[in-house]
């Protein structure tokens, strides 16, 4: 019922000369995300918002990040969200079904984006590699 | 707007639910014939007709069933597992299920009930779980609780729910597990849990809730299995609520999105006046951690400070005889030496993964621990000279060792003498540096299993495995061999007694006919993701009744001499490789379509040649090779001469004719 899978792409922040943009690249659905703080000088825990209808379990969750620039793959990182014995976030541990929304930070670092567009692959899964949550963003920095 | 948008989404699904009910019978998926179905996500609106009576567990999530009778699934009545998660119920109506009388487990999470009849849930004999997560619910009496008397499992998170207090005629005396999580629930009082008396080693779970207050005695000599207070902000009210309650597992850990106090000494009080073997302080700052703060843990068996910004444990805690496991990871220690562990001597598990610096491992930290069994200080950047007899002085008792994914370790002969009893090390994406001939595992006599993958080992060395004579299972996965070879005399035939052996992922190209010598107990081989060609599996020759893992290799065309050393394997995995499928390799493609049930994987199976079947499974392939080039050749060559000599008798037959007329 998503048609052909292609949703939209929504704006999760744009000031100060800082644009992001992502379209959600699970064929099942869309999600929704927001970023507060937009801004070139990243500050360290970012707060955002973000709401999802849950097609998984997610007593684990992974993110995988890739980041392009021109082209080029410049970052590969992996991160655990919810494990076992470190469920970090109040929303592990939620069932299938369940629809989240979260508005808290992310255990970011502070750093500076350069000038430039940058792509960025952000895929959320389970242990059993099911796809909680797939991200194609577009970061515009001027 | 969002009005609109769910009309636009009802309408989506309306129209899909039309076109579907001819076409998505055939898009359930069968997991396992006759009993096990998978229909979610098709946008359903009623039972697909190709689903066969005898269904015992559908999973029939995201679909579109507004209104749920007893026809609705009514011919399943096998029906063990029910899910109808996010289904868009709003109706259960009277005896929806009782055409059900197996029905075990039915989940409703993620659908905006309106109501469920008084006898909706009658029908099963033994309903066991019943989910009700997120379905609006804001008060226990919505449930039908006629047929819950065998209930074992009741899950309620993410509701309305203010009071745990159940109606007076709802049967709990089965309940093991009850779930709050993440409804409104400030307050309880000793009236809410008097109906859970019944139930016996009952597990709760509070989390997300924020607590305010517990009437005293309200949890007052309860025997729980687990209760869960996760992300309550103030812990002094947790732990005064629960006087004289006998917790097995208390989980009070907090999370980096909610916001609570520092921990203080006078916080954990009421901790003396309960009974609890194992809690859990996850993601807690302690204000400040003194001797003092440790003076109501001394019953603990189990203590996790996980995530607790620890810098040390201070020395000498008295009285912390009891504790068997201690949890420490994701910490700040600089050295292990900091973590006091002489304060507990009856510790047989210790965790240290995570550690947020660079962890130094010092000298006989741990040698007081003299009951230590399991140890694991994995992933803290742990980098270490000469290890490990001084870093792991004394510890008589260690079975199981876990030095994955740090810096580097310099070993030498014997690293391990320390630890006489190990019977597992897992060495995992740590970089070992080990001098020629030496053997860091000597003496390791009870060792069952090794982990080496990504050790950046030097294979050459005859001496690595030296002195294991009850390993077997030993992994290199991402080692590489001079040259890609395995040669004839190698690491692994000091190894007799190994039972299974990876070697994925080590970039070889090829294997000595007798570089498997000696390893006759193997029964799991994985050579997956190498780039070996068919003259390798002579190597194999020693081994029989293996798993044996070829999957993306480099074989094109696997000889006949070769096949006799297939057919003695168990199991094979030949996916992913570039399987040749012309009359070259027919004796291997006759031989495979003969053998298929040895083979998994097999829809990855498939020709890289000739061009013309690329990608096409190899079970699908039928050649007709009666007859070879040559053979043609010599055919051609007889036929002309056959026609040659006819030609010549016509000819002397005519000559002969004519001469006498």
């Amino acid at each position: 019922w998503g048609g052909d899978g292609v949703w939209p792409t929504h704006t999760a922040c744009r000031k100060e000369g800082l644009e992001v943009l992502y379209q959600s690249c699970d064929p099942v659905q869309d999600f929704g995300l927001s970023i507060d703080q937009c801004s070139k000088h990243i500050q360290p825990k970012v707060r955002i918002r973000f709401g999802i209808i849950l097609r998984e379990d997610i007593r684990e969750l992974y993110l995988d990040i890739a980041l392009m620039s021109k082209g080029a793959s410049v970052l590969n990182y992996s991160f655990p969200i919810c494990e076992v014995d470190l469920p970090k976030f109040s929303f592990c541990g939620r069932k299938k079904g369940e629809q989240i929304y979260y508005a808290g930070p992310v255990n970011n670092p502070g750093f500076e984006i350069y000038e430039g567009k940058y792509q960025i692959l952000l895929e959320l899964y389970n242990e059993k590699r099911a796809t909680v949550a797939c991200a194609n963003a577009t970061v515009i920095c001027s | 707007m969002a009005p609109d948008a769910s009309c636009l989404f009802l309408v989506m699904l309306l129209s899909a639910s039309c076109e579907v009910t001819t076409s998505a019978d055939q898009m359930c998926i069968e997991k396992e014939a006759n009993t096990i179905y998978n229909c979610g996500n098709l946008g359903l609106g009623e039972l697909p007709n190709t689903l066969p009576n005898t269904t015992e567990m559908l999973e029939f999530s995201f679909n579109f069933l507004p209104t749920i009778q007893a026809t609705t699934f009514g011919r399943l009545i096998n029906l063990i597992f029910l899910d109808l998660t996010r289904c868009q119920i709003n109706w259960i109506h009277e005896n929806a299920m009782q055409n059900h009388p197996q029905l075990s487990t039915l989940v409703l999470t993620g659908n905006p009930l309106i109501f469920v009849a008084e006898t909706a849930l009658n029908g099963p004999n033994a309903l066991k779980h019943l989910f009700l997560i997120q379905t609006g619910i804001s008060s226990l009496e919505f449930i039908p609780a006629d047929n819950l008397k065998n209930l074992e499992s009741l899950y309620l998170g993410g509701n309305y729910i203010s009071s745990i207090k159940f109606p007076k005629d709802f049967p709990t005396g089965n309940l093991k597990v009850l779930d709050f999580q993440n409804n409104a629930i400030h307050y309880l009082s000793r009236g809410d849990t008097d109906s859970l008396r019944p139930a016996a080693n009952l597990s709760l779970n509070f989390s997300g809730n924020d607590i305010k207050g517990i009437q005293p005695g309200t949890f007052e000599s309860m025997v729980l299995q687990s209760l869960n207070f996760g992300g309550t902000s103030n812990l002094s009210i947790i732990f005064n609520g629960l006087h004289n309650a006998t917790i097995h597992s208390l989980w009070l850990g907090s999370y980096e999105d909610t916001e609570d106090q520092d921990l203080s000494v006078s916080m954990f009080e009421g901790l003396c006046e309960m009974s609890v073997e194992s809690m859990n302080l996850q993601n807690h700052y302690f204000s400040s951690l003194s001797l003092a703060t440790f003076h109501c843990f001394t019953h603990l068996q189990e203590l996790d400070l996980t995530g607790t910004y620890l810098k040390e444990l201070p020395p000498g805690i008295p009285g912390m005889n009891s504790l068997k496991k201690l949890v420490l990871n994701v910490n700040k220690f600089e050295q292990l030496c900091q973590i006091n562990a002489a304060s507990f001597p009856s510790l047989t598990h210790l965790y240290v993964k995570g550690n947020r610096k660079r962890l130094q491992l010092g000298d006989g930290c741990l040698e007081k621990l003299e009951n230590l069994q399991k140890l694991d200080l994995s992933h803290s950047d742990i980098e270490a000279l000469d290890c490990c007899n001084i870093q792991l002085k004394t510890l008589p008792h260690l079975k199981s060792l876990n030095l994955s994914y740090n810096q580097g370790l310099d070993l030498q002969n014997e690293a391990f003498r320390a630890c006489p009893q190990l019977e597992l090390l897992d060495l995992t994406f740590t970089r070992l540096n080990i001098m020629a001939a030496q053997s860091p595992f000597q003496n390791l006599h009870l060792l069952q299993a090794l982990n080496l993958s990504h050790c950046s080992l030097d294979t050459s060395n005859q001496h690595l495995l030296a002195g294991l004579p009850n390993l077997r299972h030993l992994n290199l996965q991402g080692n590489s061999f001079q040259d890609g070879n395995i040669p004839k005399t190698n690491p692994l035939q000091m190894v007799g007694s190994l039972e299974s052996l990876v070697l994925s992922s080590c970039d070889l190209s090829s294997i000595d006919q007798e570089a498997f010598h000696g390893l006759g107990n193997v029964t799991h081989i994985d050579l997956s993701h190498n780039s070996l060609t068919s003259s390798s599996i002579s190597a194999l020759s020693q081994l029989k009744g293996t798993y044996l893992n070829l999957a993306t290799n480099n074989i094109h065309i696997i000889l006949p001499h070769l096949l006799p050393i297939l057919s003695q394997q168990k199991i094979i995995n030949l996916s992913n490789n570039p399987l040749d499928c012309t009359c070259s390799n027919i004796h291997f493609l006759t031989w495979y379509k003969e053998n298929m049930q040895k083979f998994v994987n097999f829809e990855e199976i498939s020709c890289a040649s000739p061009p013309s079947l690329q990608g096409v499974r190899l079970s699908d392939v039928t050649l007709s090779c009666g007859l070879t080039a040559m053979g043609i050749f010599f055919l051609t060559v007889f036929l002309l001469f056959l026609a040659v000599l006819l030609i010549y008798i016509v000819k002397f037959f005519f000559r002969w004719k004519y001469q006498h007329i």
